[in-house]
């Protein structure tokens, strides 16, 4: 239960999934309703696996996952009811038409919704009596789209949903999912290896690498936190600033990185530092350096 | 409410929010008790995330320009126009704090200071 004391969005507990050579988890993940939450890593780190098995189409090896409160089974019509799934392969029949993939996909959700596909599909301009092999990339992530909310799902699982597309067409997918969230009962969680243009939809950001997650945070906090620090300090003894995670240094110049500016403010003026400059990160570079750093303190600052 | 939100200035976004309907309550716009948009509404239109909106809106609450009826959303608080004048002082002496530091670390004396301010003062005085 939440919060507010509604079902959760979602909840994965000590999910692990393996497979030769890579290990899912244990991963213990939630999220509430009304929420966005991006799952930023590399490529390989996991992304696909945990969204596959969120969306069921993965038997996890321990630990499960529930959308709504109901516990996942592969295959299981009453439980995929919650949720729409838009992965980077769409698996169209690409010598049907556009129409007659939908009929598909209705096939196999009862509470597919004709009608719903058919405004969505007029809104994005996207001719249905065309066959897929002749459809735009563009056209083909939005069909996806349409064919993964035409049911009304809940939880929205994206995978990549905006790579490769043109920025018109991304704003397009996006202003649709900013819609669906305006009523607090929906949730979607995306995977990104690119966080610039979809970043401002996020409310939270989950970071995994090789498998594990690395760490959670608010956006807003991130930002609020993290800073580029340069400075001159006379100083050829040890120094130990807090919360750094990567220093450069040109005799008695130095830039730090902070995933805590306050308190590494504080403690280069007890040292004496002078002509200090702050820059903010952007959630890109903030992104990098968390990855990169894995989470953990790698620089103790000479 | 229009507000101008961008991702390239050096403010956070909600804070960015915070700044422009505080100008909107405390100098014009915004009536006493009038509704605020929703905090779901407000993030749609402005393309910005939930959380975002409501690190704002908390922010104003805080200061006393705005509060939170259950069940019926945000609005703007009743406030004296001598408490407004107040708020207003209160948060440029934060702003002028912050630049007569960064005078000071270009090794500016107070009396020069004094003399930047009144002479840019003037300036934007013959502007208007």
């Amino acid at each position: 239960m939440s919060a507010n004391g509604g079902a959760l969005a979602f909840s994965l507990r000590r999910l692990v999934k393996r497979f030769p050579g890579f290990t899912l988890g244990p991963i213990d993940l939630e999220l509430q309703p009304g929420l966005v939450l991006g799952l930023v890593g590399p490529n390989g780190s996991g992304k696909t696996t945990m969204l596959h098995c969120l969306a069921g189409l993965l038997v996890p090896d321990e630990g499960g996952a529930e959308v709504f409160g109901a516990p996942n089974l592969v295959d299981d019509a009453a439980w995929r009811r919650n949720i729409g799934v838009v992965g980077e392969e769409h698996g169209f029949y690409m010598h049907w038409t556009a129409a007659e993939n939908l009929q598909v996909v209705a096939s196999f959700q009862p509470a597919f919704s004709h009608e719903r596909a058919r405004r969505m599909a007029e809104r994005f301009a996207l001719p249905l009596d065309r066959k897929v092999e002749e459809l735009s990339h563009g056209n083909r992530a939005k069909l996806a789209i349409v064919a993964a909310l035409a049911h009304a799902p809940r939880l929205l699982l994206l995978d990549e949903p905006t790579a490769g597309l043109d920025p018109v067409v991304r704003a397009d997918v996006l202003d649709v999912l900013w819609e669906l969230l305006e009523d607090g009962e929906h949730a979607i969680f995306y995977s990104t290896h690119v966080l610039s243009d979809i970043a401002r939809l996020a409310d939270e950001l989950v970071f995994l690498s090789d498998g594990r997650v690395l760490q959670r945070s608010a956006k807003d906090d991130l930002v609020d936190a993290w800073r580029r620090i340069s400075f001159r300090i006379e100083t050829g003894g040890d120094m130990s600033l807090p919360a750094i995670v990567e220093h450069r240094q040109v005799r008695q110049e130095h830039q730090v990185t902070s995933r805590d500016h306050e308190a590494t403010l504080a403690a280069l003026r007890s040292l004496g530092a002078e002509s200090i400059e702050v820059a903010r990160l952007s959630i890109d570079e903030i992104a990098v350096e968390i990855l990169r750093a894995k989470g953990v303190d790698r620089v103790a600052a000479r | 409410m229009i507000l101008i939100l961008s991702e390239l200035s050096p403010e956070p976004l909600h804070a960015q929010i915070t700044r422009q309907v505080r100008a909107r309550i405390l100098a014009h716009g915004l009536a006493d008790d009038e509704p605020l948009p929703s905090i779901r509404g407000l993030a749609r239109e402005q393309r910005v995330s939930v959380i975002t909106v409501q690190r704002a809106y908390e922010d104003l609450e805080r200061d006393g320009l705005i509060r939170s009826r259950p069940g019926k959303g945000f609005f703007v608080m009743a406030i004296p126009e001598q408490r407004k004048q107040l708020l207003a002082e209160e948060r440029f002496a934060a702003v002028l704090g912050r630049l007569l530091a960064e005078g000071r670390a270009d090794g500016l004396e107070p009396q020069r200071l004094r003399e930047v301010f009144e002479r840019v003062l003037r300036q934007e005085g013959a502007r208007r």
